[in-house]
Parts: structure tokens; C-alpha cells; sequence
């Protein structure tokens, strides 16, 4: 009885785990310190390192600013390794302004408001775990 | 040419490798060894002055007469720009070009000298003085916890140069915006933006004027990918053209020389070598890579001539000229390494002479030929830095240069101020003596035209009064000894390079 009891929580136990593994999340993040209060915020999520240095992204949105604060649904995703790049197309042309050296001169932002050096962050340093508790991201730009 | 490019914002956000795993830095907890360094030669050593931190709220007083007369018809003020903030809680800076910029006005009025330094209220400057600590990379440094860039001027320390052009004041860094300054207050109006997609872009510290039109020529460096920026500015500040220019080595490029038909670089060996954990760290001397020479049309900037010379590297250019066939001459500040950057300038700020890591700079006259030949003559054993012309002859045929001078025994750098002349070979000098550490000296012309006709100004430590000084020469007969020289009641920070304003 108290192997069969035992068995069975273990069992609990490891479907727990398969679940966590396998339950697809809703990822949501909210954005402060946006200014100024227009244009649109334009957000990727990559789930490697591969993607986040020149692949495809696995979710993007384009969110429509209307203040200081914009709290934005990026899609269901299976849990795992994530890292967000976002920049605030202020003049809603599209496209990420930058100056003649290519280095952008839209306001730009990355998960765990990781900040690169002479470059953009890196995998490393921008990517999270998503899991149930971490379903609700933040960004601060400043 | 102003068009943005957007495969090169791609390349930014792709371009993450590498900034990864960067090492920590030691000095978070305990004493800064580099910090406990200084203050220990500090109490022992006056010279150790020209690197000590400016008051925040900076300086303001009368220089006081200690030689000679105002020369007549001097009049006007001289603006001069270099690090003045070296630590914080404790903690010092690496690299002599990390500190914060400080500007210094002297005021020369109806036979008084009056004196202001002021710190250039960077967005760097105004969050670290609220912080209390370095909170951003520097660019030889990376204090505990530094924060990511969002972009160069986030670093921006604004401390190398300055100039005026039209009513305003910039004062030049190298790696980013100019920053821009009220010549009468001093005051940060923020960094200049000169147009739509240049928001940021390098803007280096030794722009050149051509004494014909006004137009102002500077150019801006991006090393990590081969690149330079061509800036070129009507006398009124409007910007008239900027472009890039690709494929020119990533050798750290901090001047150039200007002819009437040609933009010239000298790209040392000092080149970058991928991303270190620092800006300075990125480069390193590589003995078996020849210098090259690149020559741009100044009407089509596609169009250029190269030529090799020896592995070596500079700061500072004195001038160049064209022939008609196309050969080019030129002189500089031209050493066989690159020792000053990479070691002398970390020694100087834990308060040690440089020694044999510091500058060993030569003036040497580099032709670069119509036929692709270039060569290069040294023209006096003695060290040299901050050479200077006569501004009325930049881009043309001259010459009179100006410079300091040292010999391999001062050990804690140049006491003399000399001029060499081109053609003859002769020297002209005077040595302050062992307890003047002199600064750039700027040529400031006379109303008549006659190449030299002038006056050489330049500021000094004199360690033993521990006081600042300002002295100004006969341009042409230094050797006499100063016309007039002034002393602050105070000693501030070296200064790097300054200009003048003819009131």
C-alpha cells in the first residue's frame, strides 16, 4: 500500500513535471517609460540563441502606445528559454530609424532590460525562463 | 549620401556575439589598488596634479601677472578641453581618456588674465554626479557594475577637444555627438545634431579649416567595422555633406591633415582585434602591419590613393600640402608603437611617470608619392607632441611647425615649446625647466600675413608652485622667452587640446 501510495506520487510528480514541461504559457509584458506617447511598440521573441542573433523570431507584435505604460499579450508558448528584442517606431513608419552608422535612433529595449555594450544584449544576458510564474514579463526603457 | 541603412540597424541587433562572459572586475569590494596607488604618489609628487580631480562645481579666478606685458593687440580667450574627473567612491579610472571633460576658458581683456573651468554637463557627467559612482563603460575602464550603452554618446565623456564655429562652442570627443557649449557661460546645451540620421555619429576631435572658404572638414570612426565617417561643415555650422566610408582599417584613427584637393589618414598599427571588455582593450599593436596612407578626393569621396608605410602609429598631424602632380607632404607625431595608448596613459593614472611606456613620438615628414611611394624622414632625435601650424596655411604649402619637446631623461613629460622650420631645418625652443610640465601650445596669427607672424600661447603646471600657469611667446622667437606669462592662484587637470577665440 505505501509502495503503491509512493508510486503514485511519484508518478503525480513526474506527470507534474511533463505538464509544467508541455503546458503552453501566455506570455504578456508590460513596457514602461515610454515616451513620447505615440507610434507603436514593435516586440519579437526568439526562443534560442540562433534565432536571437540573426533568425527568425517565434512571436511578433506591433502595440499601439497611448501612454507611459503599454501591457501587450505576445502569444501562448510552450515553456522554455525566451529573450525579447522591442524598439518604439515612434514616427509609425514600420521601420527601426537608425543613424548613418546603423545604430538606432528609436528607443530600443530587450528582456530583462539587458543592455549590450557595442552592440545589442546578448542571448546570455536577455533571455529568461517562461514558466507559469514568469509569465508576465517587464521592460523599462530609459 | 544621408541615407540610413537599413541591413547596417540589422547587422546592430544581430551583431550580439562575443559580449558575453565578461570578466569581473576586481576593485567592487576592498580598496582600488589604482586608486590607493595615486593617492600614494600623489603626496609625494606634485606632477601627479595634472591628473587630479577638478572640483565638481570647477574653477573661477584671476591669473596673476608673474612676467613681462600683455602683448598688444592679444586679446581674446583661449578655450581648452581635457579629462578633469578620474574617480568616484574610491574607485579610479584605468585610462588617462576616461575621465570626464572639463572645460577651461582664459580670458584675455584689457591686460587681465581671468580664468573658469567648468565640467561639460554630459548625460554621463549629470547621472554619475547624481549616483555618486561611475555608472557607464569608459574607454579604457570598466568601473564595478558599469551599466550596458544604449548607444556611443551614453559614454560620451566630451573631453578631448574644442572648437567654435559660427557662435558656438563644441566641445569634441571622438567617439560620438559633439557636445554643445555657450562660449561666454560654458553652459551644456546637449549634443549637436547637425541633421535627419546623424544623431550620434562620431564627430572626432581635430577638425580642419580651410583658411580659404571657412568650410570646416572633420571625419568620425567606426573601427569595429572598417569604417569612417566624412564630415564636411559650412563656416556658419550648417551642415554641408556627410557620407561613409567603407573599407578603411580599423586602426584607431585620431586626426587627419587636409590639402586643397585631398582628405588624408594615416591608419596606424594599433588596430582592433574584436571586442574586448573595453573599447581600448578592442585594439592591439600589431608590429608586422605596415601604416597606411589613404588619400580621399575632397570633391568625390569614392575616389581615394593608398600607400604603405612602417608599422607605427599617432595622434597628431602638424600639416600637409599638394603638389600639383599630386604628391603629398606632410608632418606628424609619428612613433614606432603604440605604448602610450596601450600602457603609458594607464600609468599616469596611478600617478607613476610613464617612462619608457610613454610617448616616444618623433617629428618626422612623410611624403606620399604621385607614383604610390611613400616615404618617411625623421627630422630631430628629440621626442615631439601636439604639433601646430600656422591656421592661415593649413592645407598648404608651409613651414613652421610648433610643438613640446622632450628628451628620453623627463620621464614625467615635455617642459620646452619649439619650432621647427620645414625648409631650413633649424630649431627654435625655450625649456621652462624641470618643474613646468607644458601643455598644446595654439599659434594664434597677427593681422599680418606673413606665415609665423604671431604669437605661441600655452598653459603649464609648475609643480613646484603647484599652480597652473599661461605663457605667451613671439612666435618666432621663442628662444627669448615669454612675452608675458600668468599664474592661477590653483593647479587644474591637464587639458589636451584647446582653441582660440580673437575677441
Amino acid at each position: 500500500m505505501f509502495k503503491f501510495i509512493s508510486t503514485l506520487l511519484v508518478s503525480a510528480h513526474m506527470m507534474g513535471a511533463a505538464y509544467a514541461q508541455e503546458m503552453p504559457v501566455e506570455l504578456s509584458l508590460t513596457v514602461d517609460g515610454i515616451a513620447p506617447s505615440e507610434g507603436s511598440l514593435m516586440i519579437a521573441v526568439f526562443d534560442s540563441a540562433d534565432a536571437w542573433n540573426g533568425g527568425a523570431p517565434v512571436a511578433g507584435i506591433r502595440a499601439s502606445v497611448d501612454g507611459e505604460q503599454v501591457t501587450a499579450t505576445l502569444g501562448t508558448l510552450p515553456a522554455g528559454r525566451y529573450g525579447i528584442k522591442m524598439y518604439h517606431d515612434v514616427n509609425a513608419n514600420g521601420e527601426m530609424d537608425t543613424n548613418l552608422m546603423g545604430i538606432p535612433s528609436e528607443p530600443f529595449a530587450f528582456s530583462n532590460n539587458a543592455r549590450g555594450r557595442f552592440g545589442p544584449a546578448s542571448w546570455d544576458d536577455a533571455a529568461f525562463e517562461l514558466t507559469a510564474q514568469s509569465a508576465n514579463q517587464s521592460i523599462r526603457f530609459d | 549620401m544621408l541615407s540610413t541603412n537599413r541591413r547596417e540597424a540589422l547587422q546592430f541587433l544581430i551583431a550580439a556575439g562575443g559580449m558575453a562572459g565578461l570578466p569581473a572586475i576586481a576593485g567592487a569590494a576592498g580598496e582600488d589598488p589604482v586608486f590607493a596607488a595615486y593617492q600614494r604618489n600623489a603626496e609625494q609628487d606634485p606632477w601627479t596634479l595634472i591628473v587630479r580631480d577638478a572640483p565638481a562645481d570647477g574653477f573661477s579666478g584671476d591669473a596673476q601677472l608673474i612676467h613681462g606685458q600683455m602683448p598688444s593687440g592679444l586679446s581674446g580667450t583661449l578655450y581648452r578641453n581635457g579629462p578633469g574627473r578620474f574617480s568616484r567612491q574610491g574607485w579610479r579610472y584605468r585610462h588617462w581618456f576616461d575621465g570626464d571633460g572639463f572645460i577651461q576658458s582664459w580670458q584675455l581683456a584689457n591686460g587681465r588674465v581671468s580664468h573658469r573651468g567648468q565640467f561639460t554637463q554630459t548625460d554621463k557627467w549629470v547621472e554619475e554626479e547624481a549616483a555618486g559612482r561611475f555608472l557607464r563603460p569608459g574607454f579604457g575602464s570598466l568601473p564595478p557594475g558599469a551599466s550596458g550603452l544604449n548607444g556611443p554618446d551614453d559614454m560620451n565623456v566630451a573631453n578631448t577637444s574644442v572648437m567654435l564655429v559660427g557662435d558656438e562652442l563644441l566641445a569634441l570627443w571622438e567617439g560620438g555627438s559633439a557636445w554643445s557649449l555657450d562660449p561666454e557661460t560654458l553652459e551644456s546645451r546637449g549634443p549637436r545634431r547637425w541633421g535627419q540620421g546623424l544623431d550620434g555619429v562620431p564627430f572626432s576631435a581635430h577638425p580642419k579649416v580651410e583658411p580659404q572658404t571657412g568650410i570646416v572638414w572633420n571625419f568620425g570612426q567606426d573601427a569595429f567595422n572598417d569604417r569612417l565617417v566624412i564630415w564636411k561643415i559650412g563656416p556658419d555650422g550648417q551642415l554641408l555633406d556627410a557620407g561613409l566610408i567603407p573599407d578603411i582599417p580599423g586602426g584607431m584613427v585620431h586626426d587627419f591633415v587636409i590639402t586643397e584637393r585631398s582628405l588624408v589618414f594615416l591608419v596606424g598599427s594599433y588596430r582592433y582585434q574584436g571586442r574586448a571588455d573595453t573599447f581600448n582593450g578592442s585594439f592591439g599593436f600589431e608590429a608586422g602591419t605596415p601604416m597606411l596612407a589613404v588619400a580621399l578626393d575632397k570633391n568625390d569621396w569614392s575616389q581615394r590613393r593608398t600607400w604603405e608605410l612602417d608599422p607605427g602609429f599617432l595622434f597628431h598631424f602638424g600639416g600637409a600640402w599638394e603638389s600639383a602632380d599630386g604628391e603629398i607632404r606632410l608632418d606628424a607625431a609619428l612613433s614606432d608603437d603604440a605604448r602610450m595608448v596601450s600602457q603609458g596613459a594607464q600609468m599616469i593614472m596611478r600617478g607613476e611617470p610613464e617612462g619608457e611606456f610613454g610617448s616616444h613620438t618623433q617629428h618626422r615628414l612623410v611624403t606620399l608619392g604621385a607614383g604610390g611611394r611613400a616615404r618617411s624622414e625623421v627630422l630631430g632625435p628629440d621626442y615631439i607632441e601636439f604639433p601646430q601650424v600656422d591656421p592661415r596655411f593649413v592645407g598648404r604649402r608651409r613651414r613652421q611647425t610648433w610643438h613640446i619637446a622632450w628628451s628620453e631623461a623627463d620621464e614625467r613629460g615635455a617642459t620646452r615649446i619649439e619650432r621647427r622650420d620645414l625648409e631650413t631645418g633649424t630649431q627654435d625652443g625655450f625649456d621652462h625647466g624641470e618643474h613646468v610640465f607644458v601643455e598644446e601650445p595654439l599659434f594664434l596669427p597677427s593681422e599680418r600675413g606673413a606665415e609665423g607672424e604671431g604669437w605661441v600661447i600655452h598653459t603649464a603646471l609648475n609643480a613646484r608652485d603647484r599652480r597652473t600657469e599661461l605663457h605667451v611667446f613671439d612666435a618666432l622667437r621663442l628662444s627669448d622667452g615669454p612675452l608675458a606669462s600668468w599664474q592661477l592662484p590653483y593647479a587644474c587637470p591637464f587639458g589636451f587640446h584647446g582653441c582660440w577665440r580673437q575677441a
